[in-house]
């Protein structure tokens, strides 16, 4: 199988974003991983949801045509800064549960 | 008939996929919403399992994994893969918060489908035939039988150690 240098450059990029986006994240004080049992828990943590986020927003700003490796951390780091300053504002957890 | 083969294949990567993840996440544990319960609920009522009912009522009431794989098969299509894919988590993870549920199962069925798509491109098994696929898998699940398909999840359930403990 050839895999080419573009693809290792792009997965380099994707590599990039969730590393700058971890980094940050570990700066901000977000927790690692959310409390058990992870699948009932609403924290945001740096491997759920920052680091998918940093990664679909590479994407985005990839296939908006701005690439590269600076793009990519820039991305990353605007991405921890939104998870931990804006996500929970924008798309809070509920106040009660309905059931 | 090489295209019905790959739509086969696709459609029970596609239903082991969702009901896998959303099992394992949890869904047939509670309902996150309260018509979740009612559709759980009104399941039991007609010879269902509960916990089955719940699961059903749960992927009507939030994008889970079934829409996730659905969203991610469409995405790259359309998109390319792996981007689509990625795109699609993000988007069935704010899906997901607006309709007051966590998450991790839309997105780990966006990302595990997104990875199952790009290894069957290998062999020949494109994006579009996983869209029709996924719809055929939900068709199972949600189109033909409810109580009977509540069964088959509550047994998934149990196995799996995600059945739930409500009555």
């Amino acid at each position: 199988m050839i895999i080419h240098a573009n693809v290792l450059f792009t997965i380099s990029s994707y590599a990039l974003a969730v590393a700058s986006a971890v980094i940050v994240g570990l700066v901000l004080r977000l927790p690692i991983l959310p409390e058990r049992p992870i699948r009932h828990s609403w924290t945001i943590s740096i491997i759920f949801p920052t680091s998918v986020l940093a990664l679909g927003f590479t994407a985005i700003v990839f296939k908006l045509g701005y690439e590269g490796l600076l793009v990519a951390a820039v991305v990353g780091v605007t991405t921890a800064i939104f998870a931990k300053y804006l996500l929970e504002r924008i798309l809070p957890k509920p106040q009660t549960e309905e059931s | 008939m090489n295209e019905i083969i790959s739509i086969v294949i696709a459609a029970i990567l596609s239903w082991f996929n969702f009901v896998l993840i959303d099992t394992w996440m949890g869904l047939p544990e509670k309902p996150g919403v309260k018509g979740a319960d009612v559709i759980g609920r009104s399941v039991l009522k007609r010879g269902g399992d509960l916990a089955g009912g719940f699961f059903q009522g749960n992927i009507v009431c939030s994008p889970d994994a079934s829409a996730g794989t659905l969203l991610a098969s469409a995405a790259c299509y359309t998109i390319g893969t792996p981007e689509g894919g990625l795109i699609a988590a993000i988007l069935v993870y704010f899906g997901n918060r607006l309709c007051a549920d966590p998450g991790y199962a839309g997105t780990t069925g966006a990302l595990t489908i997104t990875g199952i798509i790009f290894a069957a491109s290998f062999i020949g098994i494109g994006p579009a035939y996983f869209v029709v696929g996924m719809v055929l898998a939900i068709v199972t699940i949600q189109g033909i039988n409810h109580p009977l398909a509540s069964k088959l999840i509550g047994k998934i359930a149990e196995k799996m150690g995600r059945h739930t403990e409500l009555t």
